[in-house]
This record gives structure tokens, C-alpha cells and sequence, in this order.
């Protein structure tokens, strides 16, 4: 007896080396045999929000590079949207095939670039942005800008590495819209208060218009295209003045809070200008 | 209980930096670094056996929940700190097998070529024995060899440089 527990206490190492080697064994083939094995899966319940936790710090350093591969990708996909096109009859195609099939292309009236915004002010009477791509970059007077949730403003200054833009929270900025589902054309305008709230002027009165609907740009100017969000209803009053409503809008800019916007140009801006200047001097 | 506390600090360092930085290295593809063996390195020598069985195992357990391989790591530190006693002997070229106090495994109790022998030899046998596990078969043995042979120079490269960067600490903490 007296060897026995002699003989334990020599080879108590050597035992507990062989429990744990027969162990990390066990281990390891439960691990390899079951793809989902409930040891494995308790380890990964405990080490996994540590991991991701880590994952999504690591994360954070590379989220610049990665949101401006998504911009690009976003003006991309903007490009070929539908109000980006007007469709024309192709008469020589259509004259040498039947007649009665129209031959129809696309012609493309907007293109979209992006910028960032490097300075901006909402709390003035008269608010300005500052993005960091100007003449150098294709950006000239008069493009469209676009946040991402919304209508931003108008480039209204080129210099050669930047470019001014009058955001809607300006006193002369005027954006023609609609507002649906009543479908009425009016213009939105900035009195100056609220850096969230403009106001939609010239909306008769007999319309029906409810808390939450949506205004959009309605393509009238040459600025720009048809059918971009500028904001939802958020106030509807019978004003002072009896023919029409004063309808505050909640913005879809949060102008606070900006930083990459998209520029739109009118490819045809010149000929259409050229027309309307035309009109006026007749 | 200095000695204690200051391991286990080492200890936690070495795991959170194996974890965080080392274990996501993979020079050339095939590289890898497994920096917290240093810490298995430094323990005292004459601890109890079965301890230091126990302690290569936790710590393989720790390295393995993160890197998913469990088993590997844990397995191959078992087994370097069963060679460990025998790979101090064996460069003390004594037969004693008692250790003595002053016997640490530190860079000024030992010399270069002592700390270079014992890093190589305990870091081979640990990245045969992972590799091996990690891959568990004989196909594309060429390739095999050659991450066996990658992962050890630079394992035993970074812990050589870390030892000797952080050497007089480690003096004043023993």
C-alpha cells in the first residue's frame, strides 16, 4: 500500500500530463469531427463578442476608405436612375424598320458627381456651404446638390479647388416642388427661423393636403431632376393671405449633420437657359 | 507572491497581444507568430510539474478560443512544458535534477546562447507539434515544413527580440 501511494506521488505528474494531453485530444477531435459541437460552441457563445467587439473597432479605422467606395458606388447606381433620362424618337430608326414600332433612346440630361462638405453654417440668415471639389473637379455655377437623404441646395460660386453652394436655409433660394399624392406644384422657400423647417408657398387652398406627405422637386427648373425628396408636410394653415396655404415643411437635410453630398449637372443647361432668355426677350 | 502577480501579469500582456495583434500576422502567408509562449518560457523552473502541465493547458485554451483551433495549442504547450525541465537540464549540462533558485530562465542569469537554444528547441517542438495538429495530414508535406520552419524562426526571432528589449525589467522584477 505503502509503495502504491509512493508510486502516485513519483508519477502524479506524468498522470496529470497524460489527462491532459488525452483531453486537448478529445478536444480536438470533437472539434474536427462536429462542425457545430456543443464544447465549441460554448467556447465561441463567450470568445464571440469579444471578437466581434474587437472586429468592429478594427473596423472603425477602415470605415473612410470604405464609405467612399460605397459614394462612388451610390453615384453609380444614381446615374442610372430613371429621372437621370429623357427618351426621344429615333427618326432614322424608325423610318427603316416598320413603321409602326417608335424606336425610342435614351438621352442622358443629369450626371452626378459627390463632394464633401468641409465648412458649412445653418444658424445664419444667410447660410453657405463649402464643399471640397470645384472647377478642376467639373463642378461649375448652378449644379444641383443632393445630401443623401434629401435636396441640400444650389452651387452658386466656382473657384478652381472649391465651390460655394446656397443650401435651402438661404432667404433667396427658391426650389420649385410637388407635393403629393394632391399633386400640386409650389415652391419651397426658407423665412429664416428653423435650420429643419422651409416653407411651401403657392399651394391653393381647395387642395387637400395632409401632415406627412411628401413634397418633391418636380423638374421645372433646369437645376434639378423630377421626383427628388426635399421634405414631408408638417404643419398645414389657412394663411393670412385667402387664396393659399402656408404649409411648413419638416426638411429631409439635416443640415447639422452633413457631410457628403452628391452634385448634380444639367448636360443641356446651357441650351435650355439659352431657350427661356430667348422667351424673355421676345 | 511578487514572483506570482508579476507572471500573471506577463501572463495576461502576452495573451491579449497574441490575441489582438499576433495571432492576425501572417508574413508571407505563411508566418506566424506565437509571442505568448514567451510567457510559458519565463515561468520559474521549479514549479511543481502538474502545475506547470496545467498552466501550458489553460493557456492553450485561451489561445485556442480565439484563433479556433481548440485543441491545437492546447495539446502542443502540454507538451513543450512536459520538454521544458528536460531542455533546461539538458543546456545546464548537469544532472542534477533539482533547479535552483537562481536557475531562471532570464536573459542575464543565462546567456545568449542558452536563452537561444532553450527558446529554439521548446518553440520547435511546439510549432511541430501545432502545425502538425493544425493541418493533420501528411498531403503537401513540403509545405507543411516550410510554415513549421517559417512560424519558428519568427516566433523565436520576436520573442528573442522582446525578451532583450524588456530584459533589464525583468532583471529588477526577479
Amino acid at each position: 500500500m505503502n509503495n502504491l501511494i509512493e508510486f502516485f506521488k513519483k508519477a502524479f505528474h506524468i498522470i496529470v500530463l497524460a489527462v491532459l494531453l488525452i483531453l486537448s485530444i478529445v478536444m480536438l477531435g470533437t472539434s474536427l469531427s462536429f462542425n457545430e459541437h456543443r464544447l465549441a460552441r460554448g467556447v465561441q457563445s463567450i470568445v464571440g463578442p469579444i471578437q466581434k467587439s474587437g472586429a468592429g473597432m478594427i473596423h472603425r479605422f477602415r470605415l473612410g476608405p470604405e464609405n467612399e467606395e460605397l459614394v462612388k458606388q451610390n453615384v453609380e447606381l444614381m446615374r442610372e436612375r430613371e429621372n437621370m433620362f429623357i427618351e426621344k424618337e429615333d427618326t432614322t430608326l424608325t423610318e427603316m424598320s416598320q413603321p409602326d414600332s417608335l424606336h425610342r433612346e435614351r438621352i442622358r440630361l443629369y450626371d452626378y458627381t459627390y463632394a464633401h462638405v468641409i465648412f458649412r453654417t445653418v444658424d445664419r440668415a444667410f447660410n453657405y456651404m463649402i464643399v471640397d471639389k470645384g472647377a478642376k473637379d467639373g463642378i461649375c455655377r448652378d449644379m444641383a446638390v443632393l445630401s443623401p437623404s434629401g435636396v441640400a441646395g444650389v452651387v452658386t460660386d466656382v473657384s478652381s479647388n472649391f465651390a460655394t453652394v446656397r443650401p435651402i436655409l438661404h432667404p433667396e433660394s427658391r426650389i420649385s416642388a410637388v407635393v403629393t399624392p394632391a399633386n400640386q406644384n409650389g415652391t419651397v422657400i426658407w423665412e429664416g427661423d428653423n435650420p429643419r423647417v422651409a416653407y411651401l408657398e403657392a399651394i391653393p387652398q381647395h387642395s387637400e393636403i395632409n401632415i406627412g406627405d411628401s413634397v418633391f422637386t418636380n423638374g421645372y427648373s433646369n437645376i434639378f431632376p423630377k421626383g427628388l425628396l426635399i421634405g414631408t408636410v408638417k404643419e398645414v394653415q389657412v394663411g393670412n393671405n385667402a387664396s393659399f396655404l402656408t404649409i411648413k415643411v419638416k426638411l429631409a437635410t439635416n443640415y447639422t449633420d452633413i457631410y457628403t453630398v452628391y452634385l448634380v449637372e444639367n448636360l443641356f443647361k446651357s441650351e435650355l437657359d439659352t431657350l427661356k432668355a430667348n422667351f424673355k426677350d421676345e | 507572491m511578487n514572483n506570482i502577480i508579476s507572471n500573471l501579469i506577463r501572463f495576461i500582456i502576452l495573451l491579449i497581444v497574441q490575441i489582438a495583434i499576433c495571432q492576425h500576422i501572417c508574413l508571407f502567408g505563411y508566418m506566424t507568430p506565437a509571442l505568448f509562449l514567451l510567457a510559458l518560457f519565463l515561468l520559474p523552473l521549479e514549479l511543481p510539474l502538474s502545475l506547470q502541465y496545467l498552466i501550458g493547458f489553460v493557456t492553450g485554451f485561451v489561445v485556442d478560443s480565439f484563433a479556433h483551433t481548440l485543441g491545437v495549442s492546447m495539446f502542443s504547450c502540454t507538451l513543450m512544458m512536459f520538454f521544458r525541465p528536460y531542455v533546461a537540464h539538458f543546456l545546464n549540462g548537469s544532472n542534477n535534477n533539482k533547479f535552483e533558485n537562481i536557475d531562471r530562465p532570464v536573459p542575464g542569469v543565462k546567456d545568449f546562447r542558452w536563452i537561444f537554444l532553450y527558446t529554439l528547441i521548446l518553440t520547435s517542438i511546439y510549432q511541430i507539434s501545432a502545425v502538425m495538429l493544425g493541418t493533420m495530414s501528411f498531403r503537401n508535406f513540403g509545405h507543411t515544413l516550410l510554415v513549421i520552419l517559417g512560424n519558428t524562426f519568427f516566433t523565436v526571432f520576436v520573442i528573442l527580440c522582446v525578451e532583450y528589449i524588456f530584459h533589464p525589467r525583468l532583471k529588477n522584477e526577479i
